[in-house]
């Protein structure tokens, strides 16, 4: 090394922000612009606190116990509905879910499949109970749980096809060698494979229908959600209290019920105790119909890993 | 290994001893089954009176498979309120998520017992659907797009700060030591080597609750909270289903817009 002193290296320069600056400068502008020009009157705002505490105390303090009964009912129907509905989207969901995945089906039939079940769930089940099944079944129950049954088979069937297609093909060969007819493969070697994961995930669509099942009754389709509508509509908040707090309990309860089934399903009987979040609630968002999978199917993972 | 094992054939391996649990399930199920389906206990599912009463549906459906373009000028002002709401509600509900995320995971709460509080709140604002919330807040501020985009809020604070807190929990310890050994504090820790890590993610989940956001609007109009769904409840009340059919398409094309915009966005982001 000579004498003189070796220059320090530039420090590389920053790179531009200048896209950066100019998303968030849109994102800004946009949101002022929805301020701005929404019709809400933000100055309502100043009272909520004090509306909603008063609300909470007409609601829960108590609520209304004579009601227990009625609201009670109702949500055994709700029950119902979730677990019909969940029945009829499975048994529909799982022979379509076989035709979807690309590696047991042929590629056209697979993606008309898959076309299908995004059209499918791309409808709420509320918008689906308004306009086709309460014209067929009438006011009731019988019309949220055909809406919940037909929304299901687009998410099942989605999620059936995405496990199917991500089995050890193994299985698969060995039944072939064997000389298996096609459905022989399929019983042999693709059902137990995928069986677990697809009851679990229909365990996991029941969570899910039962909080559509306790708000179906808003349109008139059956369950507690027409009670919980009624009460809140002729502000009879004791008895609207008593219905909430019916349907936190039922479902937290069910979820737990639920849960635990299907992580006996998933891990079977040497089930360790995990402790920490893998315990918890499993994230109850619906997965978004996506027209374009890509995306849909990346959520659905994030989705189903949380359960 | 000896060669008089390899000589005989391996024997058969015993089967496992049949478990009691398979049996049991299906009898749960067979009885949870009768007993929803019912007419006496349940709510009395009839699959041969609905094959009869299919055709009852047919006009209706007919309508909506027809929608009525004209209506388009009408649906504006509604469809301008629901993209007003879900972006309102997005930027909220996500501004709010994100300390609320940092807290309610391992790797950045300040102890446990914030973890517990955190988590406990959130789990129980998930556990009510977004129409409920909805429904209370139409009851306490009356109808209108406020409330809707009050129930929006909780909805979207709800997921984000579940979805973005397990993505925390999940990232590189390396920065976060680097960051440490440096001298920063808890939150120069977070700002400048968790944040980073998760901001692709962010970006990406809160476009994700804004397209809910445009799907939920269809629902939330039916409890008088504002939005598209108002006018679809109007017109389904009308019996206009033609109408009613052109919302719903629209509606679908608005969300599919939404979602090849947030693609390219997030493409460029990670």
């Amino acid at each position: 090394m000579t004498a003189s002193v070796i220059p320090l290296p530039r420090r590389p320069e920053a790179p531009s922000r200048t896209k950066r600056n100019l998303t968030v400068l849109a994102t800004l502008a946009l949101l002022v612009w929805a301020l701005l020009s929404v019709d809400a009157e933000l100055d309502r705002l100043v009272d909520l606190p004090a509306r909603l505490a008063s609300m909470f105390d007409r609601m829960f303090l108590p609520p209304d116990w004579d009601y227990f009964g009625t609201a009670a009912a109702a949500m055994v129907a709700s029950i119902q509905m979730a677990w019909i509905g969940t029945l009829i989207g499975a048994v529909i969901s799982l022979p379509l879910g076989f035709f979807g995945a690309r590696n047991v089906s042929s590629g056209p039939v697979s993606n008309m499949v898959r076309l299908f079940l995004n059209a499918v769930r791309a409808f709420p089940e509320l918008v689906l109970a308004v306009v086709v099944f309460v014209p067929i079944a009438g006011l009731g129950p019988v019309a949220g749980t055909l809406a919940i049954g037909v929304h299901s088979v687009g998410t099942l069937g989605k999620l059936t096809a995405e496990a199917v297609e991500g089995i050890d093909p193994g299985p698969v060969e060995a039944a072939r060698a064997t000389g298996a007819r096609p459905l022989q493969v399929q019983r042999w070697g693709v059902i137990p494979q995928v069986l677990p994961e697809v009851v679990a995930f229909w365990l996991y669509r029941f969570e899910i229908n039962l909080r559509a099942a306790a708000v179906l009754g808003i349109v008139g389709a059956g369950g507690i959600g027409q009670i919980l509508s009624n009460t809140l509509e002729y502000r009879r908040f004791d008895k609207a209290g008593m219905a909430i707090l019916i349907i936190i309990v039922a479902t937290i309860l069910i979820d737990y019920i639920s849960g635990t089934v299907r992580r006996r399903i998933i891990e079977g009987s040497g089930a360790r105790r995990i402790q920490g979040d893998v315990l918890e609630q499993p994230e109850l968002v619906e997965v978004p119909a996506s027209p374009l999978s890509e995306r849909g199917r990346a959520m659905a993972r994030v989705d189903t890993d949380v359960g | 290994m000896t060669s008089a094992s390899l000589a005989r054939p391996a024997e058969r391996p015993r089967k496992p001893p049949r478990s009691l649990l398979g049996p049991a399930g299906i009898a749960a199920f067979l009885l949870i089954t009768y007993w929803a389906v019912s007419s006496e206990f349940g709510i009395g599912l009839d699959l041969g009176a609905i094959v009869k009463d299919l055709d009852r549906g047919q006009v209706i459906l007919a309508d909506v498979l027809r929608p009525d373009f004209g209506f388009f000028e009408r649906t504006i002002p509604a469809m301008l309120e629901t993209i007003q709401m879900a972006i309102i509600a997005t930027a909220i509900g996500c501004g709010i998520a994100l300390p609320a995320a940092f807290l309610a995971s391992r790797v950045t709460a300040p102890n446990a017992f914030v973890l517990r509080v955190d988590r406990g709140v959130l789990n129980v604002i998930r556990a009510l659907p977004d129409l409920l919330y909805a429904m209370i807040f139409v009851a306490a501020l009356s109808i209108g797009p406020l409330a809707g985009i009050m129930a929006l809020i909780l909805f979207n604070l709800g997921v984000i700060a579940k979805l973005l807190s397990e993505t925390i929990d999940g990232v590189d310890t390396g920065p976060i030591e680097a960051a440490r050994a440096a001298g920063a504090a808890r939150v120069q820790t977070i700002r400048t080597a968790v944040y980073p890590q998760v901001l692709p993610n962010y970006v990406a989940f809160s476009l994700y609750v804004l397209e809910l956001n445009i799907r939920a609007s269809t629902v939330l109009g039916l409890v008088g909270a504002g939005g598209i769904g108002r006018l679809l409840n109007l017109q389904i009340g009308f019996g206009n289903y033609d109408n009613v059919g052109f919302i719903i398409l629209e509606l679908f094309l608005l969300v599919f817009a939404i979602e090849l915009l947030s693609i390219s966005l997030r493409r460029r982001l990670v």
